[in-house]
């Protein structure tokens, strides 16, 4: 298969150029992982080299300058960092830059920490580090392993030196911020909002004055997580998980939302399932096919139908969706629902190709 | 059908439809849009503002999924986090000083459904009727529609208690139109199998396939005119019968938005569901082209209709056929085969 650029022509004209307000969906299965495509995502707001404008990429030059803001709530910071080196991103220096930051929602989601280390945003170690803060660190799931996409083994600090890990975290204006997760129901979604939404404003303030305020693009990975773990009876629901989406999309320029779309998440709810079903199926369903209503694009990964193959990891079909023409947004909306496949490579490079080339 | 019953249906149809799309005559004081991911209503809703820009009609947006306001929309309610009572408060004072016709839409009621905090003490009728009904008696009559859009495929929330109806059926018995949308390149297609006695295909969720939410693809169902959304309604009206009839709203690039002749068609004048058969049965009864002359001048015709059939002759009993036999008299040019006769 012959090498693709990294960010693939076939892929471009729907990673580039969200329109304004605007949600996308990223629906994903078990066996055919979106990492990659968050990737592509941030590369394309990123990583665009000035002046290549072959991909129809308007962000570094012309128009205004991006700045991404990504919310995990499966993977931790070491994971992306490792995954977006592989496609020359440099994460750490963009957060120095102030051109990208990254939210942690996963380590310490449900861990409450003593009132004074509320953001972990520790600065004061200078020395060699007490094990409380680093402790978190170390201690992250990290990648979880299985997920379809061939990951390596990240990079992850030995924890003979914790020293270059405080460092790390501690560097820069836009450090690694940790979500908590207190309290039920709305009161517990607004605190996550604003911790989200403070990161977004850090980001929009101008470095310098008089700068333009920058379009700031969020990626919310699989929110779905704090959904599946709260559930209606701590009064989280799929309208209150809708609500606190829309909240974020306020904030913002655009908005992806990576979700999962496996088959027990989303049809057993449905009305011609024989069984009747669990309160978690039944807010997943809802609020992935909500999702899907709101947003303008919708893209799906799924295995291939026939079966594993050796040069295919999926397949990925871009749909338009429920909220698709709502809005007349011109050049922009014009894209073309399609099926495509595509192959993760061990590289992490992916090829995007139609059926049958 | 008889052509003449047929026009009239499309005349008397096409008038009703154009009623209840333009808000004329309070047709429908609530009509409740049924979509689904496979065909989303908002073709219909931006129609359905377009209609009320037209005819000067105050129009509200009760934006429960919606983050930006629509075009033409007059008053724009966001309804994120909103308990009903305060929404209603906000619809209320929206309106204040409007002209009397007005209409209310809403985005998607299903969150509202299903919100956490509005279990309690939520009625759904009370709810909707806050909003056809004036405040105080005092208040000048008005004339109000509201559209509710409803999404199919979003699981209803467990029910409160057992007795309780559904969501969907609170809805449908309460609203006076019912219009449920389908894709109209998915009628065509659930056509073309029924046409070959085939099972219907289905779409998108219905698939039940391991990551598919959607199932609508423009490009291979292809060419421009599959484009458009079908509209299956059921008006009710006020004497209690049901008109049930199925539309075909075509998509909104194929027409200027000022345009005021009606643009809603019925499904079955449209060409690519019924195909003319009428002019295919024509050409069926014309003569196969050939280079023989098969027709009869209007002397064979008279001289074929006067030759007695051997049945007619026996039943008569006494003529020259005796009872039905054939007689047939060897001409010279007939060649008599022995060996035909014996089988």
């Amino acid at each position: 298969m012959p090498a693709q650029p990294p960010l693939p022509p076939l892929l471009a004209p729907y990673v580039s150029a969200l329109p304004q307000s605007s949600l996308t969906l990223l629906s994903s299965v078990l066996g055919a992982t979106g990492n990659w495509l968050i990737l592509r995502y941030l590369y394309s707001a990123l990583g665009a080299p000035v002046g290549d404008a072959a991909f129809g990429l308007h962000g570094s030059e012309g128009g205004r300058k991006r700045k991404v803001v990504l919310v995990s709530f499966l993977r931790g910071w070491e994971f992306w960092r490792s995954e977006a080196k592989r496609l020359g991103l440099d994460l750490a220096r963009l957060t120095d830059k102030r051109q990208f930051a990254f939210v942690d929602g996963l380590s310490e989601l449900f861990y409450t920490p003593t009132p004074s280390s509320q953001t972990t945003t520790t600065t004061s170690t200078s020395g060699p580090a007490p094990s409380r803060t680093v402790l978190p660190v170390r201690s992250q799931p990290g990648p979880l392993p299985a997920r379809g996409v061939p990951q390596p083994a990240p990079a992850r600090p030995t924890p003979t030196n914790p020293h270059q890990q405080v460092q790390q975290q501690s560097r820069g204006p836009g450090p690694v911020k940790r979500l908590h997760l207190s309290g039920t129901g709305v009161q517990a979604l607004d605190a996550l909002e604003n911790d989200i939404s403070s990161v977004i404003k850090q980001l929009k303030t101008p470095v310098t004055p008089g700068e333009e305020e920058p379009e700031i693009l969020l990626i919310v990975d699989q929110p779905d997580l704090l959904l599946a773990a709260t559930g209606p009876a701590k009064g989280i629901g799929a309208t209150e998980m809708g609500e606190w989406i829309m909240g974020l999309q306020q904030n913002v320029h655009a908005t992806v939302l990576a979700l999962s779309a496996d088959s027990p998440l989303i049809h057993n709810a449905a009305e011609s399932a024989h069984q009747p079903s669990t309160p978690l199926e039944m807010e997943s369903a809802a609020f992935a096919i909500g999702s899907a209503h709101r947003a303008q694009m919708v893209l799906q990964l799924r295995n291939l139908e026939t079966g594993a193959a050796r040069d295919v990891s999926g397949v990925l079909r871009v749909s338009k969706g429920g909220a698709w023409g709502q809005v007349d947004a011109g050049a922009e909306d014009k894209w073309e629902e399609r099926e495509v496949l595509y192959f993760v490579q061990r590289d992490g490079g992916v090829c995007v190709f139609g059926r049958g080339e | 059908m008889a052509p003449t019953s047929l026009s009239h249906r499309q005349t008397h149809n096409l008038l009703l439809i154009s009623k209840l799309l333009g808000h004329r005559d309070t047709a429908s004081p609530l009509t409740l849009l049924i979509d689904s991911l496979e065909q989303p209503a908002t073709p219909l809703i931006k129609e359905y503002i377009r209609r009320a820009k037209i005819s000067k009609v105050h129009v509200t947006l009760i934006a429960f999924e919606t983050l930006k306001p629509l075009d033409g929309v007059d008053s724009f309610i966001y309804a994120r986090r909103k308990n009903p009572s305060e929404i209603a408060k906000e619809v209320a004072t929206a309106q204040q000083k409007t002209p009397t016709r007005r209409l209310i839409l809403i985005d998607s009621i299903n969150p509202l459904l299903r919100a956490q905090r509005a279990n309690a003490h939520f009625h759904l009728p009370t709810f909707l009727s806050s909003f056809l009904i004036p405040s105080s008696p005092s208040a000048p009559k008005s004339d109000t529609s509201l559209v509710v859009n409803f999404h199919n495929d979003v699981p209803n929330p467990p029910a409160q208690s057992p007795y309780q109806p559904s969501p969907l059926s609170t809805l449908s018995f309460l609203a006076t139109t019912v219009i449920t949308l389908h894709s109209f390149s998915h009628i065509l297609a659930q056509k073309a199998a029924r046409d070959r006695s085939l099972a219907a295909p289905v779409f998108g969720l219905a698939e039940e396939q391991d990551g598919v939410l959607l199932g609508r693809l423009d490009k291979p169902i292809g060419n421009e005119s599959t484009q458009g959304i079908v509209l299956e309604m059921e008006h009710r009206r006020r004497s209690g019968r049901g008109v049930l009839e199925w539309y075909i709203l075509p998509p909104a690039s194929s027409y200027p938005p000022n345009q005021l002749k009606e643009i809603v068609t019925l499904l079955d004048d449209h060409p690519l569901y019924r195909p003319p058969v009428d002019s295919g049965a024509q050409e069926g009864e014309e003569e196969p082209q050939s280079t023989f002359e098969l027709g009869l001048t209007d002397r064979q015709r008279k001289d074929r209709e006067g030759v007695v059939l051997p049945y007619f002759d026996a039943q008569q009993g006494d003529g020259p056929g005796e009872g039905g036999r054939i007689l047939y008299d060897m001409g010279e040019e007939d060649d008599f085969d022995e060996e035909e006769d014996e089988i």
